[in-house]
């Protein structure tokens, strides 16, 4: 790091010996402590990966039914059992968490995106701009936004990429608020004021002192905003209004499970265990990450 | 922060479920589990026995000359009633507002005496004037009632109706004095006594009509709980959207003393697992329909609470005949063959339902169709290709669409994936609520629709007339001359076997030509608490409502 940044080199006898260390570096070694976050980055991504390959794990199709067969508990030939109309549910749960998980990055980049870019410009320019745009956010955050999210998806269609159009706008509003808050009292800071000294230009300014700091808060709060977003997605699907059928993501099945738990208790349960699981490793992952992150906390 | 709160909201959600449904005993599970009170329905004591039941979707309208629909309909037998009313046990005609009437030797024309003691629910005597104002408004072209067609067997109300009578007179409606009124017909129909307790047949008040909206205009405020006034045994308390409809007892009905309920609450559940889950926890009566998947439980374990009763319905999905490449009717043919019928009353349904190869009912008034579709999946891959789409190449994806229920999106995923697998034919799935789909339907702003036509009464007439050309109920734009002259032909004979002869003829082009594509004749499914009595059987299931109590 540079000398410039006051986070580093304030006196800590570990870094004051040590004065080869990154952010990054320094965060790395952190987040590899924490052993709860590194299980949950490697079920995430090895869920993904698995998800990502169903055509080659799974020997059935998706949406090939077996209707004579109907619900069958697991077996040797469908692992997860069969749903209602005897399609294979360990397929189903690959393709469903393809869906979610995809909702997740999706929509989740959608929200990084257009938050980034308005809280940079919120917050760097500041002044009457700011307020207005900030005020934009408040009006916008008073909506009920799953109202929103469904209004959206009525309108615009039932198209899967409109779906993760739909969410990620809605899901935008408090990165933008992260963002503005860390470049509007970033730019105050004295390093930045000492660049400004040295005759640094904006540029320079912005891409050396200022996004390496935004950017630790962003990416805390992308992997919380990635569960929500499937949560979202799940909520939708739930009500009838996401993946449309014979597509499946993970909270269309718990819906069709919960219907039938008392039948057959394996189409609840897989989905259900699945998703939970998902959502804790990307919050546990979350966590890990804004200790490993937040270097002023890990200080105190 | 946001996720967390959410994932555990929706983690108390799902407990919430589970707890609530596991309560009383799993109908899967084990029936000795049962709690005492299961199934029992909402306590009931003197002086409020009302009968709460499930009504599956909201109603579009309680306006008897607009609505269409099946929930509709049972609000409305009880806020009616008609010249006629139906028996409880096998609905026959019974006296109803009219106390007799006399039939002339050539069956053409109906003198209604009505009684006299006839109130509506504001105090007012029912007159023949009411019913001639009812039916006047009903062939209004300005109302354009898709029932209409229901009045088409009276002399010139089809031409009335479609504006090429300007004279009311003409048509052959008469009031006699305040108490007799007259209906002339153009043909002998056996079962006009039984038509005319169908809700298109039912009175209205029109100076409450005129009081608050446009009288021959859609949109009219009346029906709306403080402006409402009825004739039947009911009248309207409360309409909350979405909630709940409760009915009162009428104190002006003639025959209040033989009305034993105090009230009936109908609730618009369109999802069956939340209505069963309702039975379950004793907030219904009657439920309007039973999930799929708890059909076999029920029969297993609580044959007591479960009726599954023959129901002159059927099945069918409706195509949109007018834009290509749905108007070609061996593409028609081709998805009609494709769909395994057996499986899906078999596995999916498994409740007695019977595979349909045509409309009418088997065994509707003594008439069984010869002419149903046949053939077999060869066939239907060589009609596609022969249409131009082999191996379903080219056919650019289409739109099923449903009014929102978990069974009928079941059925829908099953054919969808019978359509793709068979035919290599892309459907995509689309649930409208029910009124946003009765509209679809209404405007045909769809390419497939599921629909189910439940008679109006025993003939297989209600099953036919309504595919005339520009019939209220076609909705598909099939029109077939033949057809059309066929099904003119058998309202005028009177000779019984010679107009089944006719209808025979007239299915055999229907399904031919396909305009629809039949899937199941219907059984009808409830949950019923053993506690309200009365409850019969009926083809029609309908259950007129005062002859109904508790024990």
């Amino acid at each position: 790091m540079t000398a410039s940044d006051p986070n580093v080199t304030s006196p800590s006898p570990a870094t004051a010996i040590e004065a080869g260390h990154s952010l990054w570096q320094d965060a790395w070694a952190r987040l590899r402590k924490n052993k709860l976050a590194l299980a949950s980055a490697f079920i995430v991504t090895a869920l993904g990966l698995l998800c990502v390959a169903a055509p080659w794990v799974s020997p059935h199709a998706y949406d090939a039914q077996d209707l004579a067969l109907g619900a069958a508990p697991p077996s040797t030939k469908h692992w997860l059992g069969t749903d209602h109309l005897g399609r294979d549910q360990f397929t189903r749960l690959l393709y469903g968490g393809r869906v979610s998980l995809m909702v997740g990055a999706c929509a989740t980049a959608v929200a990084l995106t257009i938050g980034l870019l308005y809280g940079a410009i919120s917050g760097f320019i500041g002044g009457k701009l700011d307020a207005l745009m900030m005020r934009l956010v408040d009006i916008l955050y008073a909506l009920p936004f799953t109202l929103f999210v469904i209004l959206l998806t009525v309108w615009l269609g039932r198209e899967l990429w409109l779906l993760f159009a739909a969410i990620g706008a809605v899901e935008w509003l408090t990165m933008a608020r992260i963002v503005r808050g860390q470049v509007a009292s970033l730019k105050r800071m004295e390093f930045v004021e000492a660049a400004h000294a040295l005759g640094l230009r904006k540029r320079r300014i912005i891409l050396r002192h200022m996004i390496p700091n935004v950017l630790g808060p962003v990416i805390v709060y992308t992997t919380l905003t990635v569960p929500a977003v499937m949560l979202l997605e799940a909520f939708l699907s739930f009500l009838g209004l996401g993946v449309q059928p014979p597509m499946s993501s993970w909270g269309s099945m718990i819906k069709d499970g919960a219907d039938r738990m008392e039948e057959y208790w394996w189409m609840l349960v897989f989905p259900a265990g699945a998703f939970s699981a998902t959502l804790f490793c990307l919050n546990f992952l979350g966590d890990g990450l804004r200790d490993a992150l937040d270097v002023r906390a890990s200080k105190d | 922060m946001k996720a967390l709160l959410i994932a555990a909201c929706l983690a108390v959600l799902l407990v919430g479920c589970k707890k609530s449904a596991d309560q009383p005993a799993a109908p899967g599970g084990s029936g000795a589990k049962a709690d005492p009170g299961f199934g029992s329905g909402p306590a009931v004591s003197p002086g409020k026995m009302i009968l709460h039941r499930g009504n599956g979707s909201e109603p579009a309208d309680l306006d008897p000359q607009i609505v269409t629909g099946v929930p509709e309909h049972m609000i409305l037998m009880g806020l009616f009633e008609c010249l006629t009313d139906e028996d409880p046990k096998d609905l026959h005609p019974i006296p109803g507002v009219a106390e007799r009437w006399d039939i002339s030797p050539d069956l053409l024309t109906y003198t209604f005496f009505l009684r006299k003691n006839a109130k509506w629910s504001n105090g007012d005597a029912v007159t023949a004037r009411d019913f001639f104002e009812a039916y006047k408004r009903m062939l209004e072209p300005t109302l354009a009632a898709q029932y209409a067609y229901m009045h088409h067997v009276v002399k010139n109300a089809q031409a009335y109706n479609e504006g090429k009578l300007k004279d009311f007179s003409q048509v052959g409606y008469k009031v006699i004095d305040d108490h007799t009124f007259q209906v002339t017909l153009i043909g002998p129909t056996p079962y006009f006594l039984s038509l005319v307790n169908h809700t298109s047949w039912m009175p209205v008040h029109l100076p409450t009509l005129a009081k608050h909206g446009k009288p021959y205009e859609r949109g009219n405020k009346w029906t709306r709980p403080e402006n409402f006034v009825g004739n039947g045994p009911f009248t309207l308390d409360q309409w909350k959207v979405n909630e709940v409809l409760t009915t009162k007892r009428n104190p002006h009905y003639w025959d209040a003393k033989t009305v034993k309920l105090d009230g009936l609450a109908f609730y618009p559940i369109s999802s069956s697992e939340t209505e069963e889950r309702m039975f379950r926890a004793n907030q219904l009566h009657v439920t309007e329909t039973v999930p799929l998947s708890k059909i076999p439980g029920y029969r297993k374990n609580h044959a007591e609470l479960i009726r599954i009763e023959p129901y002159l319905s059927t099945y069918f999905y409706r195509i949109n005949t007018t834009k290509p490449p749905l108007n070609d009717k061996r593409v028609r043919k081709a998805l009609a063959l494709a769909i395994d019928r057996a499986s899906i009353t078999e596995n999916i349904l498994k409740a007695g339902q019977i595979p349909a190869f045509n409309i009418t009912p088997p065994g509707t008034g003594g008439y069984t169709a010869r002419g149903k579709f046949s053939g077999d999946l060869a066939e239907a891959k060589k009609l596609l290709t022969d249409a131009g789409f082999p191996d379903g190449k080219g056919f650019s994806p289409f739109e099923l669409l449903y009014n929102t229920s978990e069974s009928h999106r079941v059925i829908a995923e099953a054919i969808q994936q019978m359509w793709k697998k068979n035919l290599g034919l892309e459907a995509k799935l689309l649930n409208q609520e029910w009124k946003v789909y009765l509209d679809s339907q209404r405007q045909m702003n769809y390419q497939i629709c599921r629909a189910g036509w439940t008679g109006d009464y025993v003939d297989p007439n209600t099953f036919l007339d309504m595919w005339l050309t520009d019939g209220g109920q076609n909705e598909t734009g099939w029109s077939n001359k033949d057809y059309d002259r066929l099904i003119a032909e058998a309202a005028r004979t009177g000779d019984a076997a010679a107009r089944l002869e006719l209808f025979q003829k007239a299915e055999t082009i229907l399904m031919d030509e396909l305009p629809i594509i039949p899937i199941y004749h219907y059984t009808r499914q409830h949950l019923i608490s053993p506690k309200l009595k009365g409850w019969q059987p009926t083809l029609l299931d309908h259950h007129p409502y005062k002859h109904l109590w508790f024990e």
